[in-house]
């Protein structure tokens, strides 16, 4: 059989990403759709899309120096240009997050001021867990926690949020459609090329196993900031009636209503559902998984 | 697809298979001559055709002009992975990963 990476290209790339599902799009939405009016309007919802948003871009940061860093890290060439094109996707996320955070509102010289007031520390400390294996050149270690631990968590609050969005922010949403798409190959590189290094280095399991510990850790920590901080499901349903949605047939998320959740239901879910994956991802690629201490 | 090309070798099981027609579900994440091979999953209560499998890795539907069968290789063309059908222990065939 080739190797996986044979199978990947910079023109698959082209064909599936620019010239596809971003084709036409204007910062990852469509052109012309605007932030919905009532978010704009209301001090409380605005402030909090800007948090949330901030929090994106902290992530998407994060994810740019790693991807990048990690291109003169890797082993063979393959690896490097799909690293190249992550590179160019993160700096997308960034840019189209960044964008979100001018839309909703926030002066371009606030942005760093904005960044710095709502980025939450325990999301930085995941960053930094992940930014410190790569300025040392782990190329194993990075990928896992880019590609598996980073990009698997970015997967599932990228899909929640799109449930969310759908039918009260169709530009969010279209925003977030292209990220989730984005995610698929990245997490896809993770498993494929870990799957087969990490055999060649089985002495590299330990520290990786309590890398994710400790990622995992901050990740619960930043869930359990943002979600016990947040509108209450009230809130969001009187959004949801302003905005002339019923919620009929929209925010479904493995299975669950999300307006039918509290914000520690959405938590809970949202949690549960990223650990179940990082076991079952990490199981894949022989590494075990490190139950983290719940904040 | 990828997938039919190497959807053929390695089944297990006898018989003529079950044909399907496929048309475009709207999966726009692969290149365009490729996209009725895929779909988005639904979440859990999404059922399965004969035809289709769902990639652990990247949580899509591949789907298959042919109905798939244990043994059978099948390539995700949105996240690269390969990967083999096998039936899971409640008789259903899901998809496990291959790393080469």
């Amino acid at each position: 059989m080739r190797d996986f990476l044979d199978a990947y290209s910079i023109q698959y790339w082209l064909e599936s990403c620019p010239q596809g599902y971003l084709e036409g799009t204007e910062y990852g939405h469509r052109p012309g759709e605007k932030e919905p009016e009532l978010l704009l309007d209301d001090p409380t919802l605005r402030e909090q899309a800007i948090s949330t948003t901030v929090q994106l871009v902290v992530g998407e940061r994060c994810a740019l120096a790693a991807s990048s860093g990690l291109i003169n890290a890797a082993p063979d060439e393959a690896s490097r240009r799909f690293l190249a094109t992550q590179t160019l996707d993160e700096a997308r996320h960034v840019e189209i997050f960044t964008q979100r955070l001018y839309d909703l509102g926030v002066k371009k010289s606030e942005l760093e001021d904005v960044i710095d007031a709502f980025a939450n520390p325990n999301l930085v400390k995941f960053a930094e867990i992940l930014l410190e294996k790569v300025d040392k050149k782990d190329f194993v270690a990075g990928v896992v926690g880019q590609n598996v631990i980073l990009e698997g968590m970015a997967f599932h609050v990228f899909e929640m949020m799109h449930a969310t969005s759908e039918k009260l922010n169709p530009k969010f949403a279209h925003t977030l459609s292209g990220t989730i798409a984005d995610e698929r190959r990245h997490v896809g590189f993770g498993e494929n090329r870990i799957g087969s290094l990490i055999q060649a280095h089985p002495e590299k399991k330990p520290e990786i196993e309590r890398m994710q510990r400790d990622m995992s850790y901050y990740m619960l920590a930043t869930f359990a900031d943002r979600f016990r901080d947040t509108a209450s499901r009230e809130e969001v349903q009187r959004m949801r009636r302003e905005a002339g949605s019923d919620g009929a047939g929209s925010g479904t998320w493995q299975g669950a209503n999300l307006a039918d959740l509290e914000p520690e239901e959405m938590e809970r879910l949202l949690a549960d559902t990223i650990l179940g994956e990082f076991k079952k991802r990490l199981a894949r690629i022989g590494i075990e998984y490190q139950t983290p201490a719940r904040p | 697809m990828k997938g039919d090309e190497e959807a053929t070798g390695g089944s297990t099981e006898v018989g003529e298979r079950r044909r399907y027609e496929l048309d475009d579900q709207g999966f726009d994440e692969v290149p365009k001559k490729y996209r009725k091979f895929y779909r988005r999953w639904k979440g859990p209560g999404d059922e399965l055709a004969p035809n289709e499998i769902f990639c652990p890795v990247c949580r899509i539907v591949i789907r298959s002009p042919r109905e798939i069968r244990p043994g059978d290789r099948i390539y995700c063309m949105a996240c690269m992975t390969r990967l083999r059908a096998v039936r899971g222990p409640d008789g259903r065939i899901v998809a496990e990963v291959e790393y080469t």
